[in-house]
């Protein structure tokens, strides 16, 4: 999650501003500290030393340390208004469109002109601008993943947005940056930026049905229908709630719980028999599952590719 | 004891303030040290989720307004009366009020822990996580009523400060005769009449919100999250020039005595105060450039950030040239102070980091900002509080803190404070978000976490160290004389400690440094009159009976537990609610009688000419203007939003509120004429003219109980829309002021048929008409934006 290894246009950009005042900031604390402790060493007291001159002023230097500042001041400022306004541009028709809706404490995406959706983990195709709609159902949330650049809010009632080209693919990391109630630590997201034959191999698994399971996930996909799953849950084909993040393909995302543990099958089972336990204030409760139920479960959602 | 509880002596409400502020900043270092002991490694389980996040927003509020806040403020109680070469604060009885209110702001803050519910909605609690829908239990409520006393204590102080620093100062100490400290405290209270309105409103909003249903921050009802963030923004950022001018203060006192030479551009250090409070008005919303606010408001709000690093370096070169040439003596207090010049130049380069929205975009909401903040909090306002303490204690106590101990001391905490925090720029940069209660192992954040929590022990340990070198000090430290240090300014001219009445002769202000002229001359070298301890050494002390000693009083605390009650009540049961009210106006009444009458309160003008009690009423006035100014700007803010109905147009009556504004005009001009009969001793007309004023103000609130109860039943309620919100909230708390204005008519009234409202007491009715009339001025401004314009 690091901010100095950008990985799109948007942090690039802010990445440059950045050097620019670090260099300047590294500068002045060297000419303070080293007239701080030069002054301190030269002029120590030592034993009769008169009084000093009572000076009290000089209109010059006041003037050229008010001047100096102003000036590094000003080589900071242009190239930061210049990039507010090239990332907060109007974004280009072109522009891949997604809904990130951010609740408590789980990421929701929608793609409305590829007329798909998914959960906690954000595919965009490399190369190609994309505009990110955000909308909160509940209370701000921010949306930061540090390698695609800067962060954003994302306040119920407001529509805020965010625009960047991703340059290389790979998988980045981010989190939610704006406390958010109990599991705000726990509110991370994953990043997928494809190439560009990935990126639609990606978007038509999205959009079939699951393919029927066998053997352990088949007892899973059977316990799943008739659970209280069906009722917070999507699985096209099998369900169709809408108060948790949507499984269809839940099998294909790295990690589970916004981010929280990596997803296999002993991680989906141990969350499913305590989510409250491990990701605190989430409002998904303990079903008691027996083990073997959760295990059957846990098959059969890591088989939804 | 029983003195301590009734004291109004600036002195000792002084030291009443630093032993309290005292011990919450060893109960936010515990909060602290509870943190990194959470984040020293991955997944630990030191403290649930939910007892971090109460823990970083205790953490948080109790820094910011029981430690930093009211240890600032033992320096002001302590020194600025010295300093001005007067004797005590304009309002003694007042600045104990301020006192005991803070101890029971700060009690009832804590109190939420005995019960279960602390706060844990982070110090700066946006909505809507704070309203009722998203954190329903308690916490939230002890959060806010905890804030609104505060700001009541910080306000009665503020208003006392200014009418002091302005009106008390001694014969010749002219505005720029005065020390640095002084003019830092004084633009530090500005700051706080200004900026403590617009929270209170916002603060307000979230109560009626939580507690009667109101709308102010339900996105539903067409609500703009925003507002919270600008009002509490608005307040927040002149808060952190509140925190640190006072640290900025302290430097350019201590400096300077152990160069042995002035202030470097005093004049220049002054303004640039002054301005630093001024652009710090202007500022706010570098705290909100990820909320999404447009590019134009970015640009505009990260330039005039900008700006004000400008002043803030004029003074770091100032002090540097303040050194350069002098002959420096390394006592504790000149570690402290030089190592704020350090440790504050590299929070300001942080701050001048997040002064650029992109980068920001980066930083904010990170361990990067955490970095800055520590940095300027700890490296500025703590460590300049430090100095304050080691260079102030022998005046304050009689005895010397231990020099060795207080230089280990003072590189325990350097030392520890840069390895708790330094890091944290870098976990900032490789992406640790804040307020988080712990962390993945995979993500790399592991190692500097740990080296942090090492740090934060230092910290603690440093503390620690200099509560062993209070300690041994008090019990048995050496005696300090008179001027320990060869100081330049007044209070170095009175004994350690100084006596009751501070000075026995008020001081000759020869000039800014006045006590160094007195030694020395204008030039260098002694001027004859002798370096050796200064002229009150030695001189016989010859009481001057003509001193009038503010006399103790037990209504300030009385009053403040009314406050207090009231809190509870507001908690528990409306019985209790209204006990605290009867108890706290009881009091109220009490504490304005206390002194009534009494011949050494009747006059009271100052070095501005005017009385002590009109300047504080002005000064009030000036807050009010931001309270109602908030109030109004959010009604035009939510103007056209609400939902559903109904709306201005199809409800508000403008003959009717027409004839009631004309009513409460004319109330002015009977003011007007009750004044000219006080004044004069005319006691018929004095009489007459008062009821008929308060008689016209119980006709315009007749009026307006008329008007809130048909729009109740037409349908506009509290709860409808945004716009019986705003409205109701706005006028209510006008006809609120109103109604305080009728009982203080009605107070004046009765005295004056006791036959207890004299000539002598014109004053008392006439700061009663000003806000008489400053209610009316704001009538006419709500009139118009609310009624009359469509």
């Amino acid at each position: 999650m690091s901010t100095v290894i950008p990985r799109s246009d948007f942090a690039r950009d802010i990445l440059h501003v950045y050097a620019v005042i670090t260099w300047a900031s590294v500068g002045i604390a060297l000419v303070v500290f080293v007239a701080l402790g030069w002054i301190l060493v030269r002029f120590r007291d030592r034993p009769g030393a008169p009084l000093p001159a009572q000076t009290r002023g000089h209109t010059l230097l006041e003037l050229a340390w008010t001047v100096a500042p102003a000036l590094v001041l000003l080589v900071i400022a242009i190239p930061t208004i210049q990039v507010i306004f090239r990332t907060q541009a109007v974004p280009s028709p072109q522009a891949l469109e997604v809904t990130v809706l951010a609740r408590q404490w789980w990421w929701e995406f929608r793609y409305p002109a590829l007329g798909i959706g998914t959960a906690n983990e954000l595919h965009l195709p490399v190369g190609r601008p994309v505009v990110l709609k955000l909308e909160g159902p509940d209370v701000i949330h921010s949306f930061w993943v540090p390698q695609l650049g800067g962060k954003r809010d994302v306040v119920p009632g407001r529509l805020n947005r965010l625009t960047f080209t991703a340059e290389t693919p790979g998988e980045y990391w981010g989190q939610c940056a704006e406390f958010c109630g109990a599991s705000h630590a726990n509110m991370g997201l994953r990043v997928v930026v494809d190439a560009p034959e990935a990126f639609a191999r990606w978007v038509s698994a999205q959009r079939a049905t699951p393919a029927e399971p066998a053997g352990l996930a088949a007892e899973g996909k059977a316990l799943y229908a008739r659970s209280a799953c069906v009722g917070c849950h999507t699985i096209r084909g099998v369900s169709a709630g809408v108060l948790g993040p949507d499984l269809t393909t839940f099998g294909s995302r790295g990690t589970l719980a916004a981010g929280m543990f990596p997803n296999t099958v002993e991680n989906v089972a141990a969350w499913l028999r305590n989510p409250p336990a491990l990701k605190p204030g989430v409002k998904m409760p303990a079903l008691g599952l027996t083990d073997a139920q959760a295990r059957a479960l846990a098959t059969y959602l890591v088989s939804l590719k | 004891m029983r003195a301590w509880l009734t004291t109004v002596d600036h002195k000792r409400v002084g030291i009443l303030y630093g032993v309290t502020a005292f011990v919450f900043l060893l109960v936010g270092g515990i909060e602290a040290l509870l943190i990194r002991l959470q984040l020293a490694g991955p997944g630990q389980r030191v403290v649930s989720a939910e007892t971090y996040n109460a823990l970083f927003t205790m953490h948080g509020t109790t820094m910011v307004f029981l430690a930093i806040m009211p240890l600032n403020a033992m320096f002001f109680n302590y020194m600025v009366p010295l300093m001005l070469g007067a004797r005590d604060v304009a309002f003694p009885r007042l600045n104990a009020l301020s006192y005991w209110i803070f101890l029971f702001g700060g009690l009832f803050l804590n109190a939420s822990f005995l019960v279960g519910a602390p706060p844990d909605v982070g110090w700066f609690g946006y909505a809507n996580l704070t309203t009722k829908q998203f954190t329903p239990g308690a916490s939230v409520d002890f959060w806010l009523l905890s804030l609104q006393i505060l700001g009541v204590s910080s306000m009665i102080a503020a208003i006392n400060f200014i009418v002091t620093i302005v009106n008390m100062r001694a014969p010749g100490m002219t505005l720029m005769r005065m020390p640095v400290f002084v003019w830092m405290t004084l633009v530090v209270q500005f700051l706080i009449v200004l900026a403590f309105p617009p929270i209170t409103v916002g603060l307000i909003f979230l109560m009626f919100d939580r507690f009667f249903g109101t709308r102010f921050y339900d996105v539903t009802a067409g609500a703009d999250l925003h507002l919270w963030q600008h009002l509490f923004w608005i307040f927040g950022h002149p808060e952190v020039y509140i925190l640190i001018l006072p640290a900025f203060g302290i430097v350019s006192e201590v400096l300077p005595t152990f160069a042995r030479k002035p202030l470097f551009g005093a004049p220049v250090v002054i303004y640039s105060g002054v301005l630093i409070g001024f652009f710090g008005f202007g500022v706010w919303s570098h705290h909100m450039f990820a909320a999404g606010m447009g590019p134009v408001a970015d640009a505009a709000f990260s330039i005039g950030t900008m700006l004000i690093a400008i002043p803030t370096g004029v003074k770091i070169f100032n002090w540097l040239a303040t050194l350069w040439g002098g002959t420096i003596r390394t006592t504790t207090a000149l570690h402290f102070a030089a190592g704020l010049v350090g440790l504050f130049t590299i929070g300001g380069l942080s701050g001048v980091m997040h002064a650029s929205p992109p980068v920001d975009l980066q930083q904010t909401d990170s361990y990067f900002v955490v970095a800055h903040l520590h940095y300027v909090l700890i490296g500025g306002s703590l460590f300049g509080l430090f100095a304050g303490a080691y260079y102030w204690w022998p005046k304050m106590t009689g005895r010397l803190l231990d020099e060795r101990l207080g230089k280990v001391h003072f590189w325990v905490l350097a030392v520890g404070f840069n390895l708790a925090f330094f890091p944290q720029h870098y976990l900032g940069a490789i992406g640790m978000p804040r307020r988080i209660y712990t962390y993945a192992d995979g993500a790399g954040w592991t190692f500097w976490n740990f080296v942090s929590t090492v740090g934060a022990f230092g910290i603690a340990l440093g503390v620690l160290l200099f509560m062993v070198n209070a300690w041994r000090s008090l019990r048995a430290g050496a005696p300090a004389p008179a001027d320990p240090w060869d100081g330049r300014t007044l209070e170095w001219r009175t004994s350690s400690p100084p006596p009751p009445h501070d000075f026995d002769t008020i001081p000759p202000v020869l000039g800014r440094d006045s006590f160094w002229r007195e030694k020395y001359g204008r030039g260098r070298g002694a001027g004859g009159a002798g370096a050796s301890g200064g002229p009150s050494a030695g001189a016989p002390r010859v009481p001057d009976d003509h001193i009038h000693l503010p006399a103790p009083s037990s209504w300030p605390l009385l009053t403040a537990a009314g406050l207090g009650i009231l809190a509870i009540g507001a908690l528990t049961h409306l019985a209790v609610v209204a006990v605290g009210a009867l108890v706290t106006v009881v009091c109220m009444f009490k504490f304005a009688l206390e002194h009534h009458r009494t011949a050494a309160h009747e006059h009271q003008v100052g070095n501005l000419g005017v009385d002590h009690r009109k300047v504080a009423l002005w000064v009030f006035l000036g807050s009010e203007c931001f309270f109602f100014g908030t109030l109004i700007a959010t009604y035009l803010a939510y103007k056209g939003r609400s939902v559903v109905g109904p709306e201005p147009h199809q409800i508000l009556n403008i003959p009717l509120t027409t004839l009631s504004t004309f009513d409460l005009l004319m109330s002015s001009l009977l003011m007007v004429l009750a004044l000219a009969a006080v004044q004069r001793g005319d006691r018929l007309q004095a009489r007459l003219w008062l009821f008929g004023t308060a008689l016209f103000g119980l006709i315009f609130l007749g009026f307006q109980v008329y008007e809130f109860t048909h729009f109740v039943l037409e349908g506009l309620t509290l709860q409808q829309n945004l716009f019986g919100s705003t409205f109701f909230v706005l006028t209510g708390f006008h006809g609120g002021h109103v109604t305080v204005g009728v009982v203080w008519l009605l107070s004046l009234w009765v005295l004056d048929l006791r036959g207890k409202l004299g000539v002598a007491d014109a004053v008392k009715v006439e700061v009663a008409g000003l806000y008489w009339h400053f209610v009316d001025v704001v009538w006419i401004a709500i009139f118009t934006l609310i009624y009359l314009i469509p």
